[in-house]
């Protein structure tokens, strides 16, 4: 007799966490960093933002940054980025 | 937003009652889902004495969606073609308005804020002439205030087109989980494995029966929603935490503590999202207190870390199974220790409460007086602590002082915190010795510290933040204290009654940053 089980995952649809498309160049793109606020992260992200400028072309870097590491964005941080339409944000860590 | 003392405009033409508490909201606000549910409990305690209205932006078919996973009952109206939103003068929602016996604004309030929803609460009794409810706590798993979303009518046009799904945090009602069939063929433990449903040991595949039997041990309906899960908020109905159950090895019974248990694991003050994407040792350990140890058989005295009882082993994996199967967190994926913790398995444990001259660790949460409850802290893997000669207490307690001095980084004070479980022959020492928990705890703090002598200007980790840092001298030696203060520590009897050893727990983050201990009472 064929066994029935009770399904124990997440069945949302989509499924949470899902990355999107990547984009096909970052020439003249606006590139938001989302700093997670690690200690001597921005060092890393400084230097990130001037490679992405220098080397692939990115018109723009916008620096935005969670108030803590060790809990989610506040939404009005979310708020903030989706407000100014970057063509794709990076969850910045740098430790 | 209406100003005080201004008569309420009608919404869709009807006039409104008084006194009332309007709450306008949109759907996939989820500030607005917060409020709504405690606005529901208002609802219910003023029935038939003061109205409390919701206004939805949005259309009743959506509205009703909404209603339902969040198992509301109080009225409803609508205001969809968003004239009153503008009339009223709205600019966030949730937005909440006291109306007086006569229709006049009396109070009013934007976004979710438990203060102002006490507020307002309490000032309706006293129009309606009745008693208030309870306020509502701070503590009581959600947040003390949320920033509320820009009212509807003040949206770009194009933002209702392209908004994402609203995030479903706060809902009661999950819908019933699928069904699997097991092709012919296939063991089904093998099948849980390809399915992905578990962690690396062997499974107890979840049959419609076996889930039905864990089911009948619980009086909550299957589709309650007991909490959502990080750090991906998937929906944990009591359907699904009686199927990982199952897989976890538990007794039906168990769902007595699996329940609040997960109430509490996610708890916000605990912050799982954070643990369970760190590169840090830390794992979530659940301590029991009260009579539930004995009812369910938790292991409390000897080997209470490891593989003593069937109670804290299975209860222990259905809550890493919970946290991997709905949360996300899966190790290499989101839970990216660089190390682990062996407490990934199963990290529960029972205080040796008859072995301890003190009153439980859920006293120190205010529950105590023979109730049960678990205690999350997310604790690193136990430290060992050996002392065979100490006859008093000073002597035992020198002991731990340099093994608390190395948690988090050796050269770190005041960032962490320690749960210190101390073995029944140690106890027994501290208690002979007239030591209370209390001049344990201060002694502990008052003891414990890193020599300056150390910091010796290498750079290494905790040596650039010595300005935050507090001098003391400890036995004739200047150090640093390595707690930022006494209730840092905190002290639990936990062991068997052969062997004088202890163990110390580090901390993750800690405090309002960070990861805070949550206490649960268990029915």
């Amino acid at each position: 007799m064929a066994t029935t089980l009770v399904n124990p995952l997440d069945e949302r649809d989509p499924p949470a966490g899902s990355v999107p498309a990547r984009l096909a160049t970052l020439q003249s793109s606006r590139i938001a960093l989302l700093d997670i606020s690690k200690p001597g992260g921005s060092i890393f992200l400084d230097r990130l933002e001037s490679l992405l400028k220098a080397r692939h072309g990115v018109s723009e870097v916008l620096r935005y940054a969670k108030p803590t590491f060790a809990k989610p964005a506040p939404e009005a941080v979310l708020a903030d980025i989706r407000e100014a339409q970057p063509h794709a944000v990076i969850e910045a860590l740098a430790d | 937003m209406l100003a005080h003392g201004e008569i309420a405009p009608e919404i869709g033409g009807q006039p409104l009652p008084s006194p009332a508490l309007l709450c306008f909201f949109k759907t996939d606000c989820p500030a607005c889902h917060l409020g709504l549910r405690y606005l529901d409990g208002l609802f219910h305690h003023y029935r038939g004495r003061a109205a409390i209205v919701a206004v939805s932006q949005d259309d009743p078919s959506g509205t009703q969606g909404l209603a339902e996973s969040l198992g509301l009952e109080l009225p409803m109206r609508f205001d969809s073609s968003l004239q009153a939103s503008e009339a009223w003068g709205l600019e966030a929602v949730p937005a909440l308005f006291l109306l007086d016996r006569r229709g006049r604004v009396c109070d009013s309030s934007q976004g979710f804020d438990k203060a102002d929803l006490n507020r307002l609460s309490s000032a309706l009794g006293g129009l309606a002439v009745t008693e208030p409810p309870a306020p509502i706590r701070s503590g009581d798993g959600n947040p003390d205030f949320q920033p509320g979303c820009v009212s509807r009518h003040l949206e770009p046009p194009s933002e209702a087109e392209e908004a994402a799904p609203a995030l479903e945090l706060y809902s009661r009602r999950g819908l019933k989980a699928s069904r699997v069939q097991v092709p012919e063929g296939v063991e089904p433990e093998e099948f849980c494995y390809e399915q992905g449903f578990a962690d690396p040991l062997p499974v107890i595949p979840p049959t419609v029966g076996r889930v039905d039997r864990m089911l009948a041990a619980t009086a909550l309906a299957p589709d309650e929603i007991v909490a959502h899960v990080p750090p991906n908020y998937a929906p944990a109905s009591v359907e699904k935490l009686a199927a990982n159950a199952v897989m976890a090895g538990c007794l039906p019974e168990y769902m007595r503590v699996l329940v609040p248990a997960v109430r509490a694991l996610c708890d916000e003050r605990l912050d799982i999202h954070g643990v369970q994407g760190t590169t840090h040792f830390a794992a979530p350990l659940a301590v029991i207190n009260g009579p539930v140890r004995l009812d369910l058989g938790f292991a409390c005295g000897s080997n209470v870390f490891s593989n003593a009882a069937r109670a804290n082993s299975t209860i222990g994996r259905a809550l890493q199974l919970v946290l991997r199967n709905l949360g996300g967190a899966a190790p290499g994926r989101i839970d990216m220790s660089t190390m682990g913790n062996p407490g990934r398995f199963a990290y529960v444990i029972g205080e040796n409460e008859e072995a301890s001259p003190w009153g439980p660790l859920s006293e120190d949460f205010g529950v105590g007086g023979g109730r049960s409850a678990v205690t999350f802290y997310c604790a690193e893997p136990p430290r060992p602590v050996s002392e065979h000669k100490a006859r008093t207490a000073e002597v035992l307690l020198r002991a731990f002082c340099p093994v608390l001095a190395n948690l988090w980084s050796h050269r770190v004070c005041r960032r962490q915190e320690a749960l210190v479980v101390i073995g029944p022959e140690h106890a027994s020492t501290l208690g002979r010795s007239g030591f209370t928990k209390r001049d344990v705890v201060e002694y502990l703090f008052e003891n414990t510290g890193v020599a300056l002598r150390e910091y010796d200007g290498d750079g290494g980790e905790g040596t650039q933040e010595v300005k935050w840092y507090e001098e003391c001298v400890i036995r004739g030696e200047r150090c640093y204290r390595k707690f930022r203060r006494p209730e840092s520590i905190r002290v639990m009897v936990a062991g068997g009654p052969a062997g004088k050893f202890s163990v110390v727990l580090g901390s993750w983050q800690v405090g309002p940053r960070g990861s805070q201990m949550v206490c649960v009472e268990i029915d």
